[in-house]
């Protein structure tokens, strides 16, 4: 009655896992799919912390409820990368030291692939506007706004020149992938 | 952090949400978007015992340009009714408005239904709703009754929805063409709650102001329509002097509450100046009508 | 947090001095009130189940009434905890002729602490006020002919 069998697809992969209709869709990720990437900072819907993606839309998984969850297409910060190949949101914050203790790093990566990708060519006003939702305790956000703005150069290039980076950037997980 | 325990449906009709809401009335919270219903059951500070999740009733999810306005179901997202060209050419203040409610990640599951029925003081759907003097479809077991924006707001986070009702439309009616809008707010940060915020909207014929309207969200337990201030717009040539005397009107018609994100006296001087500047901006938009 | 209002009772002062200081008026206006008993003579154990909407806590704690000079003045103190936070408060009453009726003046200091307190800043001041004017409300009805 209280507890569902609940099947979730996250980054392309199907988990299933027997919760509480209580348990929030971050707590599932975390516990009933081992993927801690996705993390709780404040379980009220501020800070942004657990930031992923529900069919391609960021939303805060700390907001939702597992059995929410079902039938929809997740992605998580483990999506982007593939294998050992950085994904160039998660470089261009490598590159431009966008990460400190990287505890509200993966809220503010998943952000920035839904923005960017609605937002290919993002003006610095509007960039910090989309990451409002997303705090930082340590970093004082200017490296992050940077590091975004480089990422939409990258991922601009990439598409004007090869045929795109080995993890989608559409946000939708594709069958059968990673 | 996790919520006391509920029992939870999740209908796939909005018969079968109003039937639940029957037979659990009191004991019953209707989940749409879940972005100010869950923060309070995840620090238990409500603790329904009946969750009515609304969210598979895709038949309330629609956005309509029908008898001279917007009509969205209550589950229509956000950020969807934010990026829609008919919005945005029938009713840009509210688009405008949208844009500053929270952060895109709370638009795209926060529904129009569910700011209107959580009725948040500082919601900026409500000023518009009061502004645009919209309504509301409520479905309960006796059927539809339509409640307009007048007689919907109470008081903080109440509307005169029954515990048994679930909201299932919003009516926008949508200015002429030509009018001029303004959405303004001030919050500390983006995305904050507005400490206040006024829409306006101008019409103009042969120079004179024909209709104006002015709602305001943060300086009182509901939505403010400034009637008093829309009276003194109506019939008058727009100038600096006249948006300043419509300042002071507004002034006069708010009783903002302080607390320690800002003073009510600084809640009620912001109110005013940002009515002068939305008049301001919104006669910059308007397009005469003849 | 300082609050402060004055209302109109339609009775003279005598009677409307008894009715604040009746428990029945109390139990009945009382905003929330689940259960209020008599511990001691003007002190009262109290539960509350007090909210806006869905966000409701349950306190319990004391009322207590001291100062009293009647039939003009006392002061009023609160004093309750839950699970949502605490609150602490005094009102100094005070009661004046006013036409057939009387003007009461009441002015009021809480503090509320706790989660609700944390989380429900933007609207405390103001729900303070909405529930003390139930409260009132709710006073002149039962004083200006029962209720």
């Amino acid at each position: 009655m209280g507890v569902r069998e609940i099947t979730v697809r996250i980054n392309g992969k199907t988990y299933a896992g027997r919760a509480e209709v209580r348990k929030t869709l971050a707590d599932f990720i975390r516990e009933d799919c081992g993927l801690t990437g996705t993390h709780l900072g404040c379980e009220h819907g501020v800070c942004g912390a657990c930031t992923i993606l529900m069919n391609g839309d960021a939303v805060r998984s700390c907001l939702l409820f597992a059995v929410q969850a079902e039938g929809a297409d997740l992605m998580t910060v483990e999506g982007l990368a593939d294998g050992d190949q950085l994904h160039p949101i998660q470089q261009a914050y490598w590159d431009h030291h966008a990460l400190q203790c990287g505890f509200c790093t993966p809220g503010f990566l998943m952000t920035t692939q839904a923005f960017l990708r609605e937002h290919p060519h993002p003006t610095e006003r509007e960039i910090r506007e989309a990451l409002a939702g997303n705090l930082c305790r340590c970093t004082g956000y200017q490296n992050i706004v940077k590091a975004v703005a480089a990422a939409a150069e990258m991922l601009a290039a990439g598409r004007s020149g090869a045929s795109g980076g080995a993890a989608g950037d559409d946000g939708v997980a594709s069958e059968g992938g990673a | 952090m996790k919520p006391a325990v509920f029992e939870y449906f999740s209908p796939q009709t909005a018969e079968e949400a109003v039937a639940l809401l029957g037979e659990y009335g009191d004991d019953a919270k209707v989940l749409a978007g879940g972005q100010s219903l869950v923060p309070l059951m995840n620090m238990r500070l409500a603790r329904p015992a009946v969750v009515v999740d609304i969210n598979r009733i895709e038949s309330l999810a629609y956005i309509r340009d029908e008898d001279g306005g917007l009509r969205f179901g209550a589950l229509t997202r956000q950020r969807a009714a934010e990026r829609s060209p008919l919005v945005a050419a029938r009713c840009p203040l509210l688009r405008d408005a949208l844009r500053l409610v929270g952060h895109v990640q709370i638009r795209n599951r926060g529904t129009i239904g569910g700011s209107i029925a959580h009725a948040d003081p500082a919601a900026e759907l409500t000023a518009v709703l009061a502004a645009l003097d919209g309504e509301v479809t409520a479905r309960g077991p006796q059927g539809d009754r339509v409640i307009s924006a007048r007689e919907l707001f109470v008081t903080y986070l109440t509307t005169s929805l029954e515990p048994r009702e679930l909201l299932v439309e919003a009516r926008f009616p949508a200015p002429p063409h030509g009018a001029g809008w303004s959405w303004m707010e001030v919050a500390r940060r983006h995305g904050d709650f507005a400490l206040a915020g006024v829409g306006t909207v101008l019409v103009l014929r042969r120079g004179m102001i024909a209709d104006a309207r002015i709602g305001l969200i943060g300086v009182g337990p509901t939505p403010v329509r400034a009637a008093e201030a829309e009276r003194g717009l109506i019939g008058q040539s727009p100038s600096e002097a006249l948006w300043e005397a419509a300042a002071e009107a507004v002034r006069g018609a708010v009783s903002p509450d302080g607390d320690i994100h800002a003073s009510a006296e600084y809640r009620r001087h912001v109110a005013g100046v940002l009515a002068q500047r939305a008049l301001r901006e919104s006669l910059s938009r308007v397009q005469e009508a003849a | 947090m300082k609050l402060e209002g004055t209302n109109t009772l339609p009775a003279p002062v005598e009677t409307v001095w008894k009715t604040i200081n009746d428990p029945e008026a109390l139990r009945r206006c009382t905003p929330g009130l689940k259960e209020l008993k008599e511990v001691g003579p003007d002190t009262y154990q109290a539960t509350l189940q007090i909210g806006v909407a869905a966000v409701k806590g349950t306190y319990a704690g004391t009322l207590a009434i001291t100062d009293k000079r009647a039939p003009a003045h006392y002061k009023i103190s609160l004093d309750g905890s839950g699970g949502a936070g605490f609150m602490k408060g005094e009102g100094i009453v005070d009661l004046e002729p006013h036409g057939d009726g009387t003007l009461l003046k009441w002015a009021g200091d809480i503090q509320i602490g706790g989660l609700i307190a944390g989380v429900g800043q933007r609207m405390l001041g103001g729900i303070g006020k909405m529930l003390i004017g139930q409260f009132f409300k709710c006073l002149e009805d039962y004083v200006g002919g029962g209720e």
